[in-house]
Order: C-alpha cells, then structure tokens, then sequence
C-alpha cells in the first residue's frame, strides 16, 4: 500500500516536471513559421524557423525546448513544435514554377514527403495542438478535417488558430463554422496582434 | 484486333463486399498500385481518421517523380454526435470498424478542384497533359 501511494505521488510529481508539448500544425503555407518565429522570438528572444513564400519551407520539425510562457500570474515550459505543412501530394513540378531549378525542386519535395510523414506521426506526441488556418483560404479541406479529427480521436487539446486576418480577402466566419466545436482565435503574427490572448489561452487550457 | 486505345481517366467502384476481402494494409497498397495508374478509386466505405491518417502517410512514402501523391475525400457524417457514437459503438462493443460512408482517392494530377462539404464533395478528373 505504502509502495502504490509513493508510485502514485512519484508518477504525480514526473509528470508535472515534463514539459508540455505544443505542435503547431496546418496546411503549407499557412504561416506556421511566421508565428512559431513571433513566440520564439518573444519569448527567448530567438527565432526558430525560415520563413519563405515557396510552400514547405519548413521540411523537418523544428523544436525549441524550455519555452516559458507567463500569463494571469501562471507559467508554464513548454516545447514548442514548429511542423511541417501536412498534404497529401508534393510534386517537384510545382517548385519549378518558383523558379526553382529541377534538381533542387526534386531534392526539396523527397525533403517535404519525409517531413511530411515524420509530421503525421508527431500527431501522437503532442499534448496540445495550435492549428492554423489562412483565414483568405477555405480551411473545410479532407486533410484538415483528418488532422482535427485525429486529434479529436487522442482527446489533444485543440486551439484554431485564424491567420493572416490583415488581408482584405480574409473570411474568419469561415474558419469558425469550418469547425465549430473548437474556440478559434484571430492572430496576427507580423503585426503582434492577440499574442497576448494566445498565451492566456495556452496557460488557461494546460495550468 | 487489339483494342482501341482511348485516353481517358478510370474510375473504379468497389463494393463493401470486396473490401471486407482485404485486410486495411492491403487495401492501402492495392488502392495507391490502382491511383499510380491515374484511376480514381471510389470505395463503399467511409474510413476513421486514423485510417486516414495512414494513407496520407503510405501515400508520401510512395511520392516520387512520376507519382506526386493523392488526393481523397472522404463522404460520411463523421462530424456528426450519432456518427460519433455509432462509431465508439461499433469499435468498444462490436470490435469492428464502422464504415458507414464512401471514400474516393486518385492520383493528384487527375484529381483537381477538390471541393469538400459536410454533405457533398466535388472534383474534375483531368488528363495530365502530355509533355
């Protein structure tokens, strides 16, 4: 008895020493970096990932431990996940038309379909999950509904992220009734905006 | 006399019962073997997200130059409280997959405009253009 009740405290006390692990995930393009590099760079005063207009910049997962986020009093460290963008298609073809030479085009999609893969098994990983959405972008796609749904599956907490609102052509409304049984918040990374609501709501949701 | 050669995109249409012949890696490798040959497949049965998941991940293994990946779609209520539970039903109790809904995957150079809503999803089947 005595042996289960210190296993039990023991077990308590490890788990509240790991650090949480946020993954940010998204379509390509989405602005994963963008924001991954605004919290880093807040946060630690570094960044964490290249940023690039040509879609899956970012081919591996780029981590960056021990970040602590402060919100209402309350911190927590948390690892934070910058991942690839998940798709189900990569061809070299479409990095052409980046003005990419082939080669490099065909080197650059074998690095985005490892990434990609690498990605889809982070899904089991994480304990909390920021998914981004470009918010001029219709995000009722069958690969977003795959990745919500699977986090759905492994009871991950969920944030929807709502990106690039500054355009003109953004539809947030979208996002929100793409999947309304999840909070979607409004951010703009270049501009800072609701950075502060995020923490809180990251705090709120793992303290 | 051989046959007429005509260009065009295969749609294939696979009932429940030939399904329950395979097991669900089969089925994957049998599905991405007929999708590299520009068919789109059209399965009677809808798929879990796991499931889904998995295809994504069997199809990137199998990108390469010629075979730039997948495009699917998959049709069922999944969203849906009843979906949800029919589902946790037929897995918890029954041990068996719930598979209530279509599913359709083709090659991503044949599948455009993907267009996917709760109840409906569209594409156009297009003829990769010869180089």
């Amino acid at each position: 008895m005595i042996g289960r009740l210190r296993d039990f405290f023991s077990n308590l006390f490890s788990a509240q020493e790991e650090d949480v692990s946020i993954g940010i995930y998204g379509p390509p393009n989405a602005g994963k970096s963008t924001l991954s590099n605004q919290i880093s760079l807040d946060l630690t005063g570094e960044k964490m990932s290249n940023v690039s207009e040509v879609p899956h910049e970012t081919r591996a997962v780029e981590k960056k431990e021990k970040v602590a986020i402060e919100a209402d009093g309350r911190s927590i460290d948390i690892n934070l996940l910058d991942m690839p963008g998940i798709t189900t298609n990569v061809d070299f073809k479409d990095f052409k038309e980046h003005g990419m030479e082939e080669d490099d085009a065909k080197g650059r999609a074998k690095e985005a379909t490892k990434g990609i893969v690498e990605d889809v098994k982070y899904l089991d990983d994480v304990d909390a999950c920021l998914v981004i959405f470009d918010s001029t972008k219709d995000p009722y796609t069958q690969v977003n509904v795959t990745i919500i749904g699977n986090l759905e599956d492994k009871d991950i907490h969920i944030l929807v992220l709502a990106k690039k609102i500054d355009k003109e052509e953004e539809d947030t409304e979208r996002v929100r009734d793409a999947f309304p049984q999840h909070p979607v918040l409004e951010v703009s990374a270049k501009e800072g905006e609701n950075i502060d609501k995020l923490y809180e709501e990251i705090i709120g949701r793992l303290s | 006399m051989g046959e007429e050669t005509v260009s065009g995109v295969t749609i294939e249409f696979l009932s429940k019962k030939k399904l329950q012949e395979e097991s669900f890696d089969e089925k994957v490798d049998s599905i991405i073997t007929r999708v590299k040959e520009n068919a789109v497949v059209v399965l009677e049965e809808g798929w879990s997200p796991e499931e889904e998941r998995y295809l994504i991940e069997h199809a990137m293994e199998e990108v390469d130059e010629e075979f730039p990946g997948i495009e699917f779609l998959g049709l069922n209520e999944r969203d849906s409280k009843i979906h949800k539970a029919k589902r946790m039903f037929y897995e918890k109790v029954l041990n068996e997959k719930y598979r209530q809904g279509i599913t359709i995957v083709g090659n991503s150079r044949v599948m455009e405009r993907v267009k996917k809503e709760r109840d409906a999803v569209s594409f156009l089947a297009k003829l990769e253009e010869e180089e």
